[in-house]
């Protein structure tokens, strides 16, 4: 075993993973521009619909992906339909709004799973790569955030992404040139929901699934997206997989108590440095 | 004249009728005044799995005590409170069951630190607390300290010195010299280390090994491969969350060997286990499991009947035995006087599911002899086997188990 190529290796995994979460949160941040507290609920809607197939013998993820993605897009342009694009305007009301759909799945979850964790089997490692071990979930993270955002940065430089572009820089023109703008808005709020959902699914064999589950990729992805700023995907990307590999390696060389630590030391010098985010051309200092 | 005649049978009627409600509410036998008992257990937040199995136990415990006649002739009635794992909230719920519930005694809380909390308040009240899993030595020592003040706390679970003994005397069976400590960052794990490399000295098993994860951002993954590289020959596990399994699932898919020895709670649950890679021991402690004793496999049967799962045999059961050593105290003092279930509780032995129980000068339970230890147990493909104490229906009767490559 080499412990520290392990170490580097985890550390690209788990930053996949904090990009999986980020990318439909920088969507929502980008486009309907409002902070998202109910993000990490719908990771834990997918990582309980993916339990709850495996209890029922079906264990193949893509069914999971699939379902987490279909239930999530309904709740999530509901959510958004209903509460998100109404109260938009009013950026406080959305955080506490969306904090308060995020507990109430949480209460829900419990009612209907229990409060005690759940658990589904991961199965072995994908292999060994000269004594290091290649994880199931890190291969799998690694490879759905780099197609999620990937396919995202491609989507967004088509014409099909256009309005998308257009209701981020400048709502009120997409409106002009007749963009429905509030149905735009709902269906974003749909399709990031589904990718929280979908990342929920695919990593639910990897972690132990409970209502509260949500909370700490949340918090996680939030940072990513803030620090790295939404209109680069690359950059989210990067600083993603950036952050992991401190995270990591922080909590191998110091103690594992460093690496949150480290990992917000590093965002306080970023967010001081650029408050715009990494990626924004303006570094946005008020002085 | 008139008028004032004509006024006067009103108070002779209300009169009347206040005398009858009186004379009647003296001479018929209303419904009988149930002993109250509060249950503070975080029903919400992260802790509310262990709270929620908590909750159950008492309530089964008070089931079965109401199916038998209840204590005293009276019904048991219990007044469940969330403390959402915060000790504000435990502090103000056990606040409000004393005052406005008026509950005679209280079971709680399930962290240290809310517990901490709660023992002020039962003090200040004179009501019973009895302390079913809380660890920290700061429970028992105000009693140590201030007994007159803190003479109504008692604990039943084992206190962190009394853990590591018992995990010291199951490493010592397993014939190791080099054990690492993982748990999560929370204050009675890190005493429960402490404890633990000071009870290893005599065995001379040191650590190779210690960290502590955070829960806003666990990094299983170094820890795990720091653990594997130090090549512990056992890994002692103090998580008793939901995180335990996913760190479980880091360590074994890094290709672990060694065996792991969890302080139990969610790796006691077979639901969970049925999920772990068991290619390498997994042993999970508990205060007792179904097949340590007819009572044990009595109550395990019992509460999986009654839930619909089998209990892990710590956050479930220590709390059923607070309970139902609680009602014997009330039995045994005859009257519903705290002053009297406390000498009751002071002088007698009570037998529970885990053991009989008796409580030394500090009100601590004395685990760790012969008539109160706890259990080991390992995770097989089958299912659990006891192997500390050796199982009626097999099992190693050294207890001990052969080394992991």
């Amino acid at each position: 075993m080499l412990p520290f190529a392990q170490v580097i290796l985890d550390g690209l995994f788990t930053g996949s993973t904090y990009a999986l979460m980020a990318a439909g949160l920088a969507l929502i941040l980008g486009v309907v521009k409002v902070v998202n507290l109910s993000h990490g609920a719908f990771f834990s809607l997918g990582a309980y619909v993916a339990y709850v197939l495996s209890a029922k013998g079906v264990s193949n993820p893509a069914a999971a992906v699939l379902l987490a993605c279909v239930i999530a897009f309904a709740f999530g342009v509901f959510l958004g339909k209903s509460f998100i694009n109404p109260v938009r305007s009013h950026p406080f009301s959305v955080a506490v709004g969306s904090l308060g759909f995020a507990i109430l799945f949480e209460q829900a979850a419990q009612m209907l799973w229990g409060p005690h964790p759940v658990s589904i089997g991961s199965g072995p490692p994908w292999g060994e790569l000269s004594g290091v071990v290649v994880r199931r979930w890190g291969a799998v993270s690694l490879l759905a955030s780099a197609g999620i955002l990937g396919g995202l940065a491609l989507f967004l430089s088509s014409r099909w992404g256009l309005p998308l572009k257009l209701i981020s820089e400048e709502e009120e023109i997409a409106g002009s040139v007749g963009i429905d703008v509030e149905k735009i808005r709902y269906l974003t709020f749909g399709f990031a929901s589904a990718t929280a959902a979908a990342a929920g699914a695919l990593l639910a064999p990897a972690t132990s699934i409970t209502p509260t589950m949500g909370r700490v990729p949340l918090i996680l992805s939030l940072i990513v997206v803030i620090a790295s700023g939404m209109e680069n995907v690359l950059a989210i990307f990067l600083l993603a997989v950036g952050l992991g590999l401190l995270s990591n390696i922080s909590a191998y060389l110091l103690a594992p108590q460093w690496s949150y630590v480290s990992l917000l030391t590093v965002i306080s010098l970023v967010l001081l440095l650029r408050p715009a985010g990494l990626s924004a051309t303006d570094p946005g200092r008020d002085y | 004249m008139r008028r004032i005649a004509c006024f006067l049978p009103v108070p002779l009627l209300a009169l009347s009728a206040l005398v009858l409600f009186f004379f009647a509410a003296e001479t018929s036998p209303g419904p009988i005044a149930p002993v109250r008992i509060g249950v503070l257990a975080p029903l919400s937040g992260p802790f509310a799995a262990g709270g929620s199995a908590f909750t159950q136990a008492v309530t089964l415990a008070v089931e079965q005590a109401n199916a038998e006649g209840g204590v005293l002739g009276r019904p048991v009635e219990l007044l469940v409170a969330d403390t959402q794992g915060r000790v504000e909230s435990a502090r103000s719920e056990a606040l409000r069951l004393t005052s406005r519930e008026k509950v005679f005694a209280l079971v709680g809380a399930y962290l240290s630190e809310e517990t901490v909390g709660v023992i002020e308040v039962a003090a200040a009240s004179r009501s019973v607390l009895i302390v079913p899993v809380a660890a920290t030595d700061e429970i028992t020592d105000h009693v140590r300290r201030a007994y007159d003040r803190y003479r109504y706390v008692f604990r039943v679970g084992y206190s962190i010195p009394q853990w590591a003994e018992m995990m010291a005397e199951f490493l010592g069976r397993q014939g190791v010299s080099r054990y690492a400590f993982v748990g999560t960052g929370i204050r009675w794990n890190r005493e429960l280390a402490g404890e633990l490399r000071r009870a290893l000295v005599p065995k001379r098993i040191a650590p190779v090994y210690e960290a502590f994860y955070s829960p806003r951002n666990p990094a299983f993954e170094p820890v795990a491969v720091a653990v594997m590289a130090k090549r512990p020959e056992i890994l002692v596990l103090g998580d008793p969350g939901g995180s335990s399994a996913e760190f479980v699932k880091r360590v074994r898919e890094g290709g672990a060997t060694f065996p792991i020895l969890s302080v139990g709670g969610t790796l006691g649950d077979a639901r969970i286990a049925a999920t772990l890679p068991l290619s390498a021991p997994l042993y999970v402690q508990a205060a007792s499991w179904k097949g340590t004793s007819e009572a044990a496999t009595r109550y395990a049967e019992a509460f999986e009947r009654r839930y619909g799962y089998m209990p892990v045999g710590y956050s479930d059961t220590l709390p059923y035995d607070a309970a139902m050593l609680l009602l014997s105290a009330i039995r045994a003092a005859g009257r519903t006087d705290s002053d009297a279930v406390v000498k009751a509780l002071e002088n007698g032995t009570f037998p529970g599911i885990a053991g009989t129980y008796r409580f030394d000068a500090s009100h601590q339970a004395v685990w760790g002899t012969p008539e109160l230890h706890g259990t080991v147990i390992r995770w097989e493909p089958g299912g659990a086997r006891i192997v500390s104490p050796a199982s009626p229906g097999g099992g190693n009767p050294a207890g001990a188990e052969p080394r992991a490559p």
